[in-house]
């Protein structure tokens, strides 16, 4: 593997499509820096380590499991530390982690978790349910350690640990994620030596002491997160012996290295674009998979930022209070289109809140209920609350002023800029103008609730727990100057009622059904409107990749599972085949390009020439 | 010095006499400037199709609802230039973006150049200690890498076209201004400053009547070559994401077309037109700004 020669014959090709890219842009010459590539070592080191890079580009927000919630973070957090149960790759059920075995009390407030006598920590220490119980006791107790993960928790009377392979968690009330604790359990003769849980990011010492299938060994904020296999793992040892997760702020460079072999795979920010994909298709050595995603994309409007105190904050149009005004501006949103022009059908069309890949939990309106594409409709709704159009066509609010909301939008996400540019002439026709907020960091306007709409999506888990619980009222923040878990500050007592109701709820077909009915009430409030569903679309080298486990198994995802399942079953090819023309096409469109500007300078010298002639001697 | 006597020309017709003249006799030299001439048509013919352009293609042309073709479709005798990621006709689109490019090109350049001009005249006028100061923020202005700057203004700022006129224009001012205060310097040792001085001609007067006429040439020259690097900014600025998305610029367009992943798709198409008229613009520019330098320069004219 990693023979030289591929990785000089391409980059001259890139540098010159590049340069068409750039089209002579000379103040940006700085600009061809990414997609020009370091020299890197790539996959095999000179000791033979098999190496598996992926290329990512969203960044780290911590390493600590207590703080993380990014999709990066906490896929490493998976790859770095056992959780008490796992999923099962092939259809999502519980399976052991940590944990071998789980049961209720009859009354079913008491669980009782065996725990693995295998699994042993990094640093030789044996793993123990004692470091289970330190973990859910210091979350229950550290409202610091206790800002990503805090839900699983806040249930809990009691977790005790009798002997060492003995868990015993007492509930307060009957609890359905029970053999869904997404929770990483750290060590305790670690991690008690931690003061501050909410300062303390775990990224100063490596490696990280853990017992999952790898132990992070190095990172450097922005550039690269690596982790070295785990070779006495109870499952097994990894078959790659190290694991880079490598940074590609630019998508096309990220394309562009696996292109050349340099990383082994990616999975895009979030996902491949369509034309990328298409071009990808057609390359050597390079497996594009195009999988049902986990994750729903979403327009959530402002309901009033509100902290748990009550008190108000924030500055969201008070017209978006009104469900009629919400519901009407969902209805002029032409989900087919968006699949359609935007995802170029790499996407499902939007209906409840959980993608249909979960088929227990997923929901879709009936037809009398659905929200459909409908602009008359959606005019009439606006007329019927009172926002009526004045002499220029546009809507007045009820302060006289024409309406304009605010669109936060990511400045990092295309979609996001596609579909706003959809919506400004959607809702033009209605009369409603729209200014996009483009921004690196959406979360400053976000946490301040100012913002009238904005682009929104989650990744959901097998077990929905979580992305439901971001709308409850308790997962407000407790004053406005505080963060709370809530995703864009809904609080409805329906709701909230039915959260708790599932969570009480045991059997799986009646809680399926509670869930059911919060997405239909979510639908029908339409503070989170569901556009899409967008396709995982990422592709890696066969050449480097011999086979790796999607999940679910059949038209699956490889990045951000739930579970370690990919990078752990993931077999090293034997050897690098050669990519010499993977980038042809790049090539002939560099040379093209770079003809057509050496002529024309040509050309202009000639002129020069010409023109100074006489003064010449 | 406005009295006016009542024999035959008035200074008034004298002074309109004297600048037809003159301006006859630039138009003369700047025609033996065949280099220049191009970047005239070229500018000329750009500057037609940017103020036809309603004409010719019309605002529909940045619709996406309404975009004719499917997505990344390849140059085709119906799209001569191919399609973008929405299905717009990208020729359509680069000659509707030439307005905005142009627009806040020239803009751009108007605010840098008077930034850079009251600051060198007065800097060259009144000496002393504000001379000092005004030349020493100067010096940090021309130090600090000026493209970094206006990312982080146009950073802080909301995305709009206003923000990246003023980024630009607040950040490419100082070469302007120590132009212009070397010849400001040059001007008042002129003896004529002095005699106005005599007679009574407080700073104002000197400043507007007898130092701004004689720098004017340069600051034109200026213009016109400041004008084609405000043009580049602008195209950067929006190719970095800083722009306002709404709109379609050239720069802008580049940016959609990395965004949409075309350099890794060899979709050539959606990238080279806009490259291209950039550079023909900024090219078209600089052309007519040395022409015009080498015939007003009076030392740039003896040299050749």
């Amino acid at each position: 593997m990693g023979t030289n020669d591929q990785k000089r014959s391409l980059p001259h090709g890139l540098r010159l499509v590049a340069l068409a890219g750039a089209a002579t842009l000379t103040l940006t010459a700085g600009l061809a820096t990414p997609l020009d590539p370091a020299p890197q070592q790539a996959r095999a080191a000179d000791d033979g380590k098999k190496v598996l890079t992926v290329a990512v580009a969203q960044s780290v927000d911590s390493l600590s499991p207590f703080l993380a919630v990014r999709l990066l973070s906490t896929s490493i957090h998976r790859l770095m530390y056992e959780y008490l149960t796992n999923y099962d790759p092939k259809d999502n059920h519980a399976i052991a982690g940590l944990a071998t075995k789980w049961e209720p009390s009859p009354d079913k407030l008491t669980w009782t978790y065996t725990i693995r006598s295998n699994s042993t920590w990094s640093d030789g220490e044996q793993a123990t349910a004692e470091d289970a119980a330190w973990t859910f006791n210091k979350m229950m107790t550290d409202p610091g350690a206790a800002t990503a993960n805090g839900s699983y928790v806040g249930n809990f009377r009691k977790v005790t640990a009798p002997s060492p392979t003995k868990l015993v968690i007492e509930l307060k009330k009957p609890q359905a994620t029970m053999a869904a604790l997404d929770v990483p359990i750290v060590p305790k003769h670690v991690w008690e030596k931690v003061s501050d849980f909410s300062e303390f990011n775990n990224d100063k010492s490596f490696p990280v002491v853990g017992n999952g299938p790898f132990v992070l060994s190095g990172y450097k904020a922005d550039s690269y997160v690596r982790l070295k296999a785990n070779k006495s793992f109870w499952r097994g040892a990894p078959k790659f012996d190290e694991l880079v997760f490598r940074y590609y702020k630019d998508q096309d460079a990220a394309v562009s290295a696996l292109r050349k072999g340099e990383v082994s795979f990616v999975a895009g920010s979030p996902s491949l674009t369509p034309a990328q994909a298409e071009s990808l298709k057609g390359a050597d050595d390079i497996q594009v998979n195009d999988a049902p995603g986990r994750r729903f994309y979403a327009l959530a409007t402002n309901p009033g930022a509100k902290a748990k105190n009550g008190e108000k904050f924030g500055d969201g149009h008070p017209s978006l209070l009104d469900q009629r005004v919400r519901n009407a501006l969902f209805r002029a949103v032409d989900r087919e289109a968006i699949i359609d022009k935007v995802f170029r059908g790499h996407a499902v069309e939007g209906e409840g809140y959980i993608p249909p890949r979960f088929q227990d939990y997923f929901w879709k309106p009936s037809a009398s209920q659905k929200l459909a594409y409908d602009p008359a409709e959606a005019a009439r709704l606006l007329d019927q609350a009172g926002y009526k159009k004045n002499g220029d066509g546009k809507r007045v609010g009820k302060d006289g002023k024409p309406i304009t909301y605010r669109v936060l939008c990511h400045a990092t996400d295309p979609n996001d800029k596609a579909v706003g540019k959809y919506l400004q002439e959607w809702w033009g026709e209605l009369g409603i103008g729209v200014q996009l907020n483009c921004l690196d960091n959406v979360t400053d306007p976000w946490l301040a609730g100012k913002y009238d709409l904005a682009f929104d999506g989650w990744s959901v888990n097998p077990d929905p727990d979580f992305v439901l619980s971001i709308h409850t009222c308790g997962a407000l923040p407790a004053t406005p100057k505080d963060t709370g878990a809530t995703d864009n500050f809904i609080c409805d007592k329906k709701y909230d009622e039915l959260y708790a109701r599932q969570l009480t709820e045991y059997d799986p077909a009646k809680r399926a059904d509670i869930v059911k009915q919060m997405e239909s009430r979510l639908y029908d409030l339409g503070y989170m409107n569901v556009m899409a569903y967008p396709n995982a679309v990422e592709a890696f080298r066969t050449d480097q990749i011999k086979s790796i486990t999607t999940m679910p198994a059949k038209a699956g995802n490889i990045y951000g599972q739930d579970g370690y399942w990919s990078w752990w079953s993931a077999v090293p090819a034997d050897s690098g085949g050669s990519s010499d023309n993977a980038s042809s096409t790049g090539v002939v469109v560099g040379i093209v390009a770079g003809v057509v500007i050496l002529g024309g300078l040509g050309a202009f010298a000639a002129m020069r020439r010409r023109a100074t002639a006489e003064e010449r001697e | 010095m406005t009295t006016s006597t009542g024999t035959a020309p008035s200074p008034r017709a004298l002074a309109r006499q004297r600048r037809r003249a003159s301006v006859a006799r630039f138009w003369r030299q700047y025609r033996s400037e065949r280099a220049g001439l191009y970047g005239l048509t070229a500018l000329s013919l750009c500057a037609l199709l940017a103020l036809f352009a309603p004409v010719f293609v019309g605002s529909d042309v940045s619709s996406v609802t309404e975009a004719p073709g499917r997505p990344m479709q390849s140059p085709s005798a119906e799209f001569p230039l191919g399609t973008d990621q929405f299905g717009r006709d990208l020729l359509g689109l680069v000659i509707w973006g030439s307005r905005v490019s142009l627009l806040v090109g020239l803009l751009a350049a108007v605010l840098s150049v008077a930034i850079g001009t009251l600051i060198g005249v007065t800097a060259g006028h009144f000496k002393g200690w504000y001379a000092t100061v005004m030349m020493r923020i100067t010096d940090w202005f021309l130090v600090m890498p000026t493209l970094v700057l206006a990312i982080a203004l146009a950073t802080v700022m909301s995305r709009s076209l206003t923000t990246t006129v003023v980024a630009i224009g607040v950040t490419t001012w100082p070469t302007t201004a120590r132009l212009v205060r070397a010849q400001t310097l040059a001007v008042e040792t002129r003896p004529y400053i002095e005699r106005a001085q005599a007679l009574g001609g407080g700073h104002w007067h000197i400043m507007s009547r007898h130092v701004l006429p004689n720098v004017m040439p340069l600051v034109l020259a200026q213009t016109t070559l400041i004008i084609s690097s405000a043009i580049l900014a602008e195209a950067t600025l929006a190719f970095l994401g800083l722009g306002d998305p709404t709109v379609v610029s050239w720069g802008g367009l580049l940016q959609d077309a990395r965004e949409a992943g075309a350099v890794s798709a060899g979709d050539w198409w959606y990238l080279v037109p806009p490259g291209i008229a950039i550079a023909v613009v900024a090219l078209a520019f600089t052309l007519c700004g040395r022409a015009v330098e080498s015939v007003l320069n009076p030392r740039l004219g003896v040299s050749r």
